[in-house]
């Protein structure tokens, strides 16, 4: 991999410049476009609809959020890359691995970003600068490689069954609402009286533990346990060996599928 | 395996006809990549090559002979079904205009990121980019994001990158015609001293001029598989009997002084243009030439389908100017069922050497039942009972 890294710096280079071409903001879109997002969720879940009574209440949604839209905004990148760079991949020979590996790490960037503007407004708001804040970058360094291995996992996958995207996008919007975004899930009306429930929302869901570990993170200061973190590192290492695993199958036959 | 060798063994490759028909569920996926139903069409059907560095080969053919399929196979874009292709040391392909290029990048931000694609470092490049910036012509076009290219320049860009950069392999697919003659002309003079420096060339081109200039051996695919491998002349004749069945295509350029022939037709006795006639028929050699010249010399020459000459004449036509018409009429058309090529060449003072090759034309005899081998010498035959002596 580090001896393709000129190759993932100019693949990054591109994908940067393809979107946004020529709009006025121009690269401040890929912040505009979460903020929004999470701002709209932020007023209707604190003051439309009160769900919990939580201090800081939007600090802990956004924390939270981030995650999920990371997560969710690479996969709608990453699921038609593949289809999109069609013209490369049938006529130059490279490691076809770049192109998804290239938009997870533009939606990295964006993480990246919106953590370090979260992060000092969290620590100063609820002085949750504590020494648990040192596996932040541990769990960073697992949640993105749960997203590449996904990314990587969709983009082949939708090359050669071209239903794969449209399933995915369709997928986002009720697993959004399944993963603990708004409420802890102890704090899910009715998951209390059942046990199973609360695990199956909280360690069913891939995602869910990476969003309540970087939430606990900076809402609360608190790393997470060290099943937290096995867990974790499972479902990174997990995800990016079905990744590998796809291009394996599948990846030799892309210049004749697209 | 050594830079700049190239070797295709037993490679095969073929390619469903109609891939949007092929039914895949995600269960065959992960059980195996198992043969699927449906027509599947060979692009290459057991190919051996073998290739030494600072070759220049020509790759010739028919549309859809397998040309491009071969270079996708051998740049590792495509893998084989079965065999193995190889290229030592470092490849690059030139197999579409643009392909690789960034469309809001400018040109010189492109040749980084092709360059990065073909697996070079920054360092590499950055070394090049003068040369390639000054060989592409594109002046302050360098800093004009290639959207804005025409294709003659995207291809420039393409060229000039593949062309500098320090590879051992280069595969190049029919890009160069969209160019000017004179950047063709120095294109081809940059390929020439890459194969001096050692690299070995593949060039496949419907352009036989392209081919003579630069290659010294002709490779023919025909339906994926090699029909004919050797020296560029022969190559290229052997590839204008494969196309005879079209006239149009079967002609070389070959511009230069002297006498040059436009066009040759195949007639009957009531002058209709055919291309299939009967044994003992009438067929006039309908040819226009043009000069000027002062003593324009026409041959024809019939040859079988393995290339040997069975029949040749020429005559002189004394001084033309413009074009004139000839006609030689074969009264009685002496050959057996089969294919045939019909060959003219011209020149001036002197008749044109044998093998001289101005424009081919594939003369198809009709099956002859009664006869076997080339040569129509049917006759009668006379049987008569001797009156036994007493």
């Amino acid at each position: 991999m580090l001896r393709y890294r000129f190759l993932f710096e100019q693949m990054v280079r591109r994908e940067l410049r393809q979107k946004y071409k020529g709009s006025a903001l121009g690269l401040l879109w890929y912040l505009i476009n979460p903020i929004v997002l999470m701002g709209a969720y932020v007023l209707v879940f604190s003051v439309l609809l009160r769900v919990a009574d939580i201090p800081d209440y939007p600090l802990f949604v956004v924390a939270g959020m981030i995650v999920w839209v990371f997560f969710a905004q690479a996969m709608l990148a990453a699921a038609p890359s593949m289809e999109q760079n069609a013209p490369l991949v049938r006529k130059v020979r490279f490691p076809r691995e770049a192109i998804p590996a290239a938009t997870a790490l533009v939606q990295l960037a964006t993480f990246l970003v919106m953590l370090a503007l979260l992060a000092p407004v969290a620590v100063a708001i609820r002085g949750s600068l504590e020494p648990g804040l040192l596996a932040l970058p541990v769990v960073v360094v697992l949640l993105f490689a749960f997203v590449l291995g996904l990314s990587m996992a969709v983009s082949v996958l939708h090359a050669h069954y071209r239903d794969v995207e449209p399933v995915v996008a369709a997928a986002l919007l009720p697993w959004f609402f399944v993963t603990p975004i708004f409420l802890r899930v102890e704090d899910i009306p009715g998951v209390s009286s059942r046990q199973w429930l609360g695990d199956l929302l909280e360690w069913g869901n891939p995602v869910a533990p990476f969003v309540s570990a970087v939430r606990e993170l900076l809402y609360a200061g608190a790393a997470p346990s060290l099943g937290h973190l096995a867990y974790l590192t499972v479902a990174g290492l997990g995800a990016l060996a079905l990744g590998m695993l796809c291009f394996r199958r599948l990846g030799r036959e892309l210049a004749v599928v697209l | 395996m050594r830079p700049g060798e190239v070797t295709l063994e037993h490679a095969s490759r073929s390619f469903l006809l109609r891939p949007e028909e092929r039914a895949r569920t995600l269960k065959e996926l992960f059980v195996r990549r198992g043969r699927r139903d449906g027509a599947r069409v060979a692009a290459l059907d057991d190919v051996t090559l073998h290739i030494e560095p600072g070759e220049a080969v020509g790759l010739v053919g028919r549309n859809g002979a397998g040309k491009t399929s071969t270079l996708r196979c051998l740049a590792g874009i495509v893998p084989l079904d079965s065999g193995r292709a190889q290229c030592g040391g470092r490849v690059v392909s030139l197999l579409e205009l643009g392909a690789g290029f960034g469309a809001d990048f400018t040109g010189r931000e492109n040749v980084f990121l092709n360059g990065a694609l073909h697996g070079f470092e920054k360092e590499e490049i950055e070394e090049r980019l003068e040369d390639i910036v000054a060989f592409s012509e594109l002046g302050e076009f360098v800093d004009v994001p290639v959207r804005a290219y025409s294709a003659g320049m995207y291809l420039r860009l393409g060229f000039s990158i593949a062309a500098f950069l320090d590879v051992d392999v280069l595969l190049i697919d029919e890009v160069l015609a969209v160019g000017d003659e004179s950047f063709q002309r120095k294109c081809l003079r940059r390929i020439a001293e890459r194969m001096e420096e050692g690299a070995t060339l593949i060039l496949v081109s419907h352009d036989p001029s392209a081919i003579e200039r630069v290659c010294r051996r002709v490779v023919v695919l025909d339906a994926g598989s090699v029909r004919f491998d050797d020296t560029t002349a022969e190559g290229l004749l052997f590839y204008h009997r494969l196309l005879g069945a079209r006239p149009d295509d079967a002609r070389r350029e070959r511009r230069g002084p002297g006498v040059d022939v436009l066009d040759l037709q195949l007639r009957d006795s009531e002058d209709r243009a055919r291309s299939a006639f009967r044994s003992g028929e009438t067929v006039r050699v309908a040819l226009s030439v043009t000069g000027p010249a002062e003593r324009a010399v026409v041959a024809i020459e019939i040859r079988d389908s393995d290339g040997s000459r069975l029949f040749r004449t020429d005559t002189t036509l004394g001084a033309i100017e413009g074009e004139t018409e000839v006609v030689y009429e074969i009264p009685r058309l002496g050959l057996l069922g089969g294919d045939y090529d019909l060959v003219v060449g011209a020149g001036d003072h002197d008749a044109p050497p044998a093998g001289t090759l101005d424009r081919i034309v594939r003369l198809s005899v009709s099956e002859t039942f009664d006869a076997e081998g080339l040569v129509d010498l049917r006759g009668e035959w006379r049987v008569r009972e001797r009156e036994p002596l007493r």
